[in-house]
């Protein structure tokens, strides 16, 4: 039996799954026994935390900084020196001095890092990540490579508003497991698919509107006519979706055998992601790819995409 | 006098993404916060035959990649930056600006050069549409070179080049790239007699109008605009490589549009970085220099070719070219011999 869990309510709906069927509600004292639990849930901007905000990069207008246009209280901000072009090179030695100064005097213990150019090498970014974890013992740290997406302001913005939903995000795991202990947590994602509370605690941002998408897919599969109660078709939902996981890069690649194996490269990193967000590893397949040449650039720089699922143990 | 204050730019923001390709979300957006960032109460708009003759006005565009842009940040002084170079080497200051052509952030970053510099914005352009070379201009068609020409980087480089018109983009590509993907450039340097004569007039204006809310979208086309067709992609073959279907792309794609209602044609866009050639049922029924677009039936945004994937539901539009592009002279340049197909 899986438990599909929605919360948001005033009191968490559970249903119970069996053979893929939908088995209506739980009863709470066989929920222990349940063999997953999938939870809906979308997340509050209302209970972010402050975050410590490290751009790695040039000088920019202030209205191009980070934290600008924010509101107050989103956290502090410093740019340090460092980063990397397009096409890899150093912009400048990354100023670990600037990083060790910032953590050490910020307050803050939930730190968002963006550098210039780490979807195409995030180097920088984890050479961050290590002084900061040296000088703020406990420090909650997100990259923004792992977010990917091209555009710093908006790979920045992402990265900040997954710190920010950290704490909350861990309290919240914490309640659930404390209810069904020894049961393996999922968490649905925002659009499709599932993933492990260990990786919805790194990555919450990930699961922003998960309930939202429950919903959604659990109408879809019950029929909108049934008059299911709204908590209820979210719970069944999140109990469809299976762990997904997705990687996205700017890659250099000259020629075509140099494109293939880049790729291959991405696609490792994609499965042994997907297996953090708990797909079991024997199962665990690429479902996408897309490949992109970034236009009005010489041929050899690309945008690639990968989308892997697997199936929860 | 017409002058882009905060009101206005929204409005010429909006008007200068209706028919531009290319325009990545990213760059777009930080051209438009920094523009609104730098313009204070407004800057000016000029038609060049107001000017004194001998007034020195200077084209200014983003050369390279927008992807490049949203990137790696601009350090703020790269468009003022060009400019002066240009002055150092001319001996004149620059009495306006005008863009080389007004999509996207290729009409933000010369409205963000006239403010820095305290200068107006010409009411014009170099193209009336977007071509993919700098040297696609009508500034060329009517003799003006693009060099000397003036590069700034965001690291703080600066690169002048001086050459024979046909050479410039040569140079500039690998010079781009090695900045970081992009540059602002400032090139054709003129006097305002000669940009009177060269430029397409009237189209900052044009997007001002186009960019209300409300207006049509053909307003934004200075000598018209048609549907060709609305339908269903049916295949992308080619450069896009979606699942993993790869080829170079350098190659060029066809997308291939089924007409969804009237005669239900096939119709064939022949891309090369952009559509440059429609076919319907085989016949050609649109090409180069006219502008071939396709706009996405849900949010109404244009479509890249790069990002164009079977399913999609868009409407074809063809976006008449100015006249100076239809002349022998102009066909050559810009026409569809010039993005390799000799038909």
């Amino acid at each position: 039996m899986i438990l599909g869990v929605a919360l948001g309510g005033r009191a968490p709906v559970a249903v119970a799954v069996r053979d893929g069927a939908f088995a209506g509600p739980a009863d709470p004292r066989a929920a222990r026994a349940a063999r997953a639990a999938c939870v809906a849930v979308d997340l509050e901007p209302a209970g972010a935390a402050p975050v410590a905000v490290i751009r790695v990069g040039g000088p920019c207008p202030p209205v191009l900084g980070p934290l600008a246009g924010w509101p107050d209280g989103s956290g502090v901000a410093t740019i340090v020196r460092g980063g990397h072009s397009l096409t890899g090179r150093p912009l400048a030695p990354l100023d670990t001095d600037a990083v060790r100064a910032f953590a050490a005097g910020c307050g803050l213990t939930d730190f968002a890092v963006t550098a210039t150019g780490s979807p195409v090498l995030a180097d920088h970014e984890l050479a961050v990540a290590a002084v900061v974890s040296a000088e703020v013992p406990g420090a909650r740290i997100t990259l923004s490579y792992e977010f990917g997406r091209p555009g710093l302001r908006e790979r920045e913005g992402d990265a900040i508003r997954n710190a920010a939903l950290g704490p909350a995000a861990g309290r919240l795991a914490d309640e659930v497991a404390a209810r069904l202990p020894g049961v393996p947590l999922y968490f649905a994602r925002s659009g499709s698919g599932l993933v492990s509370e260990h990786y919805f605690r790194r990555y919450p941002l990930a699961c922003l509107r998960g309930a939202a998408a429950s919903h959604a897919r659990g109408l879809a599969a019950l029929g909108e006519a049934a008059g299911v109660p709204g908590p209820v078709a979210a719970a069944y939902g999140a109990t469809l979706a299976v762990p997904e996981a997705q990687v996205e890069r700017i890659v250099q690649a000259r020629g075509r055998a140099e494109l293939d194996r880049v790729l291959q490269d991405v696609r490792d990193e994609v499965l042994t992601r997907v297996v953090s967000a708990g797909a079991a590893p024997g199962s665990a397949a690429i479902a996408e790819t897309i490949v992109n040449p970034l236009s009005y650039l010489p041929d050899g720089l690309y945008r690639v995409l990968v989308t892997a699922r697997g199936a929860a143990p | 006098m017409t002058a882009v204050g905060p009101r206005e730019l929204e409005r010429f923001a909006a008007g200068s993404r209706l028919f531009a390709t290319g325009a990545a979300d990213s760059s777009y957006a930080l051209a438009h916060d920094w523009a609104r960032a730098v313009i204070g109460d407004g800057v000016p708009v000029r038609q060049a035959s107001d000017l004194d003759p001998g007034a020195l006005c200077v084209a200014v565009t983003l050369a390279g990649s927008t992807t490049a842009l949203g990137e790696q940040l601009p350090r703020g002084d790269e468009p003022e930056r060009a400019v002066r170079a240009l002055e150092r080497r001319l001996g004149t200051r620059a009495a306006a600006v005008v863009a080389l052509n007004l999509a996207a952030e290729n009409a933000l970053i010369p409205l963000i050069a006239a403010a820095a510099l305290g200068v107006p914005l010409i009411d014009g352009d170099g193209t009336g549409r977007v071509f993919p070379l700098v040297e696609q201009t009508t500034y060329t068609l009517g003799g003006i070179s693009a060099a000397p020409l003036a590069l700034a980087g965001a690291s703080g480089e600066l690169v002048l080049l001086e050459t024979a018109p046909d050479r410039v983009e040569d140079l500039l590509r690998p010079v781009v790239l090695s900045l970081g993907g992009w540059a602002v450039a400032a090139c054709y340097p003129m006097a305002a007699r000669d940009l009177a004569r060269v430029v397409v007039p009237g189209t900052v204006s044009l997007l001002l109008r186009a960019g209300t809310p409300g207006a049509p979208r053909s307003a934004a086309a200075p000598y018209g605009v048609r549907t060709l067709c609305r339908g269903r992609i049916l295949a992308v073959e080619g450069s896009t490589g979606h699942g993993g279907e790869l080829a170079l792309p350098s190659l060029p794609s066809s997308i291939l549009v089924q007409e969804s209602d009237g005669l239900r044609r096939l119709i064939r866009l022949e891309a090369h970085n952009e559509i440059v050639l429609a076919l319907a049922d085989g016949a050609a029924v649109a090409m180069a220099p006219d502008q071939i677009c396709m706009i996405a039936a849900t949010g109404g945004l244009v479509v890249d070719v790069d990002k164009a994937a079977p399913g999609m539901e868009v409407e074809v539009m063809v976006v008449k070219a100015a006249p100076v592009w239809h002349t022998q002279e102009g066909l050559a340049l810009g026409g569809l011999r010039a993005f390799g197909i000799p038909l």
